[in-house]
């Protein structure tokens, strides 16, 4: 016994000290996890609690007064027809664009991509008005079908239909982007097996390619499912003149219609909209439960289909007709429509003029003050985003636990929920952030920036996180093998290197923010207007020429931007990374 | 003086380090060798710093760099290292990657921009890139990156030099010659190097003292001609080398195999845990095969494989199976072919015996 005295007594005095250490390092821990779970996690379940809510006790009377209504029926019915057709609509262009893309020799590829993804980088609500501009009686596809025999007419936008075909094509870049690698990262000595064991070409595909693609296809398949559903530009420039709702929509309406009980019904049909996102979630689980993805493959970008010359021609002429045709095109017909004096005059020389940009820019003051609010609020969102969002993500790196494995989860629910839904847990959340305390957060700028911050932080900590993983370890370990620690180390080595990575996070974030439309209609008050909801305005009061003039310069704004980020990139790659 | 005292490392319930004790002396070349998974890169983690030991303590000159209560960053510690990618900084010239760790290591220049520029040089020159001073690693070819990951390792002129696998980037050719290029710098610096490697022959090659590792324990700590020739574990027998592992039994210093008890061995050094076993390790160029009417134990040829210098037999003895080497200028024999084997001196040189 005596003789174990010291050793016991060793053994204590070195685990209280490491406790200390583990206690501190835990204190951080939870007082981090904390704050992620107020920010992210906490006004989503004060939404659903306040489904079963009223007057403080539970209940289920806004459940049965809403689900007893037709109208959420046939809401409900529009959103599964538009989000199903949607959704195929996109997996067809997403997944043989992929395809083309990764196996058929073709020239220009480059460009294509980029074309692909200009749908992508403009909000979805401009293209929408760069479509009905597109189709009107003033413009050019009507022009082309009156030049022809017979009477036809340009097909009705203001329908179900033309909801479907510009949540797709807005959509299936998403889906291209997931699909592409996937397609180019499959072995080509598959395929040769396949063709040596006696398949034949379209057997092979069926047989080999497409089992081995369809983890990717399924997953861009649930983002475009998402992203249809969540989508409120759309339905409500083409949906809301013909009485066509979809959930999006109809939340938006319980909403601004106010009323006594406006938003327990608007958290009622947000479960629903969320009780709908998570079928969809489970689908795909299910689709790829038994898939094995072999992630260590290479991504083969040589072509492994050629076509005579001239079908890789035809082929590359009409991909270009398709791609002009529905990215560039709607977006030229807006740019042109926006310079004529009065909506539905005949485009000509007589007509032209810059009146309307005019009215915009110097007799109404909104759009201005929009630009400004916009701007700032994207300006701060992306600093915030581009500090905590690069800190979240090295931790993340740096220590791949639990407790940042679930602090990501959290950060991603925001981005996730429909923005109507997001939205409605902002008014929630800052009406009140706790019970009879109103700090004045809603119906100031402030709640839009907190929403903006919270709902697209994520894309900051996975655009990090993926500069993280691209450099090698050992850069960081030689910096601090040379005695190179903290800023010094950050400076000199860490943050050169991530730079490109982390930057593209941040315009992605500086984008979405600026041109956000969702979830600043449902939180802007007087004064803190941003630039879609002065948009969603005019084309509301039926002043379609000032929003196309407004959205024109938007689109100029953000192509130079993407122009100049692209360029930097570049330059940043040669002149200080030395790629050659 | 480095002291790895009793150093456990556990990653959840994998230990990745069972009690390991090592010591590395001054100026001493260290090659750490061991299949992937061993545990090698671990130790080396451990030395450098990047993380704490579960157990025991790292100390180098009788300061304590880590134990489970407190562990010195790496870059408070004096040491350099060379990594297995090179780790070289897209962004900086050569000159530039030497000048960091001179700005920034314990061992820093702390004198004016002259004996900076000339420590740079000086470095530069140790390693022949003084005409690549302002190229950028994408400039360089594999031989010259490894020159400057060489360089700024040793540019502050640390205590221990530690190095990660640092020739299996490079292809044969080169390997060989940068084998040289260590050897000479650490003539020229006289640091402690402690060399990770799962290549033997880069071990036996350039190491002072091998330390060979298996599963999380070092089996056998010895200079290369003693781990060749004196292997203590069937691990280190058959790792460092091919090696036949007869079967038989042992009479004081003499082993009688198991398939023909007529032949008598006598003991050339082998090791007692062996000698516990019944068991002989054999290299296979320690055996010679002759015409089957001699005398020997007695085989038959299975295959045979001309790999130029010399000629790969494979032998059925018994119910065993051999691996036995015989130069292009011995008697050939072909697959099917009896053979006698017998079993050759060779003499171990005297000085490596005595520093181990």
């Amino acid at each position: 016994m005596t003789a174990k005295q010291p050793m016991v007594e060793e053994r204590k005095e070195r685990d209280s000290s490491f406790s200390l250490f583990f206690q501190k390092k835990n204190l951080y821990k939870v007082i981090g996890l904390l704050a992620i779970f107020v920010f992210f996690l906490l006004p989503v379940m004060r939404l659903i609690w306040l489904s079963f809510v009223d007057d403080g006790s539970l209940t289920f009377q806004y459940y049965t007064e809403v689900l007893r209504e037709p109208a959420t029926w046939k809401t409900v019915q529009n959103t599964l027809l538009i989000v199903a057709g949607s959704t195929i609509l996109a997996l067809v262009l997403g997944v043989l664009f992929s395809w083309i893309v990764a196996y058929v020799q073709l020239s220009g590829k480059r460009a294509m991509q980029l074309f692909i993804f200009l749908p992508f980088i403009i909000p979805s609500y401009i293209t929408t008005l760069a479509w009905t501009q597109f189709f009107s009686a003033s413009g050019p596809v009507n022009a082309v079908l009156s030049w022809l025999p017979g009477s036809l007419e340009a097909p009705n936008l203001y329908s179900i239909g033309g909801i479907i075909l510009l949540l797709g094509i807005s959509h299936y870049p998403l889906v291209y982007l997931f699909t592409v690698n996937v397609f180019r990262k499959i072995p080509r000595e598959l395929e040769e097996a396949a063709a040596t064991s006696g398949l034949s070409k379209k057997r092979a595909f069926r047989k080999v390619v497409l089992p081995l693609a369809l983890p990717g296809i399924a997953s861009g398949g649930l983002i475009a499912f998402l992203s249809n559903l969540d989508n409120f530009g759309i339905p409500a420039f083409l949906g809301t003149p013909a009485n066509i709702r979809v959930l999006s929509t109809y939340i938006y309406e319980q909403v601004v219609g106010f009323g006594p009980s406006a938003f327990s019904r608007a958290a009622v049909l947000s479960v629903i909209l969320g009780i709908i996102a998570l079928a969809g979630t489970i689908l795909q689980w299910f689709l790829l439960r038994r898939s094995r993805v072999n992630e260590t493959n290479r991504s083969d970008l040589t072509p492994r289909i050629y076509l005579s010359a001239g079908r890789q021609k035809l082929l590359e002429v009409s991909l270009w007709i398709f791609l002009l045709v529905t990215s560039l095109m709607p977006l030229i017909t807006m740019g042109a429509l926006s310079l004529i004096s009065a909506y539905g005059v005949p485009f000509n020389l007589e007509n032209l003029s810059l009146r309307n940009y005019e009215y915009v820019f110097l007799t109404d003051s909104k759009p201005l003050s929009a630009l400004t609010n916009s701007l700032q609020l994207a300006f701060f969102t992306m600093l915030v985003c581009l500090v905590f969002g690069t800190a979240m993500a090295y931790l993340r790196f740096k220590y791949p636990d639990w407790s940042t494995k679930a602090a990501e989860l959290f950060i991603t629910i925001p981005f996730a929920l429909p923005g109507t839904v997001f939205a409605l847990c902002m008014i929630f959340m800052w009406l009140e952030p706790l019970p009879g305390w109103n700090p004045g957060i809603y119906g100031t700028v402030w709640i839009l920036f907190i929403a903006y911050a919270t709902r697209f932080l994520v894309l900051q900590v996975r655009g990090s996180y993926t500069a993280f993983l691209q450099i090698d370890p050992s850069m960081e370990e030689a910096a601090r093998t040379s005695g190179a620690a903290g800023w010094a180390k950050w400076r000199r080595i860490l943050l050169p290197l991530l730079f490109p990575g982390i930057l593209s996070g941040a315009l992605l974030v500086f984008l979405m923010a600026l041109t956000e439309l969702t979830v600043s209609s449902l939180l802007w008050s007087s004064g803190s207007e941003t630039v879609g909801v002065v948009i969603f305005g005019y084309e509301q009061a039926g002043y379609s020429t000032y929003s196309t003039a407004f959205s024109t310069v938007l689109v100029l704004g953000i192509l130079l931007g993407g122009g100049l980020f692209m360029l930097l990139g570049k330059l940043w790659d040669r002149k200080v990374l030395k790629n050659k | 003086m480095i002291k790895v005292n009793n150093v456990s490392k556990n990653y959840g319930s994998f230990t990745a380090l069972h009690s390991i004790d090592l010591e590395i002396g001054d100026g001493e070349f260290i090659a750490v060798l061991g299949p992937s998974g061993c545990g090698k890169t671990t130790l080396l983690k451990l030395l450098a710093g990047f993380m704490g030991p579960t157990e025991g303590t790292i100390a180098m000159d009788d300061t304590v760099l880590a134990s489970t209560k407190r562990v010195l960053p790496p870059e408070k510690r004096n040491i350099g290292m060379v990594f297995q990618s090179f780790a070289l900084w897209p962004h900086m010239t050569v000159a530039e990657h030497v000048k960091f760790p001179l700005s920034y290591h314990p061992n820093k220049i702390k004198e004016g921009k002259k004996e900076l520029q000339e420590r740079i040089d000086e470095v530069l020159k140790l390693v022949g890139l003084n005409a690549l001073a302002e190229r950028y690693p994408s400039e360089l070819s594999g031989g010259q990156k490894q020159r400057v990951a060489l360089a700024r390792a040793i540019a502050p002129l640390p205590n221990l030099l530690l190095m990660d696998e640092p020739l299996s980037a490079l292809d044969v050719e080169l390997r060989m010659e940068m084998r040289k290029e260590i050897q000479k710098l650490h003539r020229e610096t006289k640091a402690s190097i402690v060399f990770v490697t799962h290549d033997q022959g880069e071990a036996l090659a350039i190491a002072d003292k091998i330390v060979v590792m298996n599963q999380g324990r070092i089996e056998q700590i010895a200079p290369p001609e003693v781990l060749y020739t004196r292997p203590e574990t069937a691990f280190v027998a058959t790792f460092v080398g091919k090696c036949n592992l007869v079967k038989g039994q042992w009479h004081n210093d003499q082993f009688v195999p198991a398939i023909d008890p007529k032949n008598v061995w006598p003991d050339l050094g082998v090791a007692d845990s062996f000698k516990e076993n019944g068991i002989y390790p054999v290299r296979p160029e320690q055996f010679q095969l002759m015409p089957a009417e001699s005398d020997g134990l007695q085989g038959v040829v299975s295959f045979v494989q001309y790999q130029g210098h010399e000629i790969h037999y494979t032998v059925e003895v018994g119910e065993e199976t051999w691996t036995i080497h015989e130069s292009v200028f011995s008697s050939r024999f072909q697959t099917g072919n009896f053979v006698g084997i017998s079993l050759k001196n060779a003499p171990v040189q005297e000085g490596s015996l005595i520093s181990s």
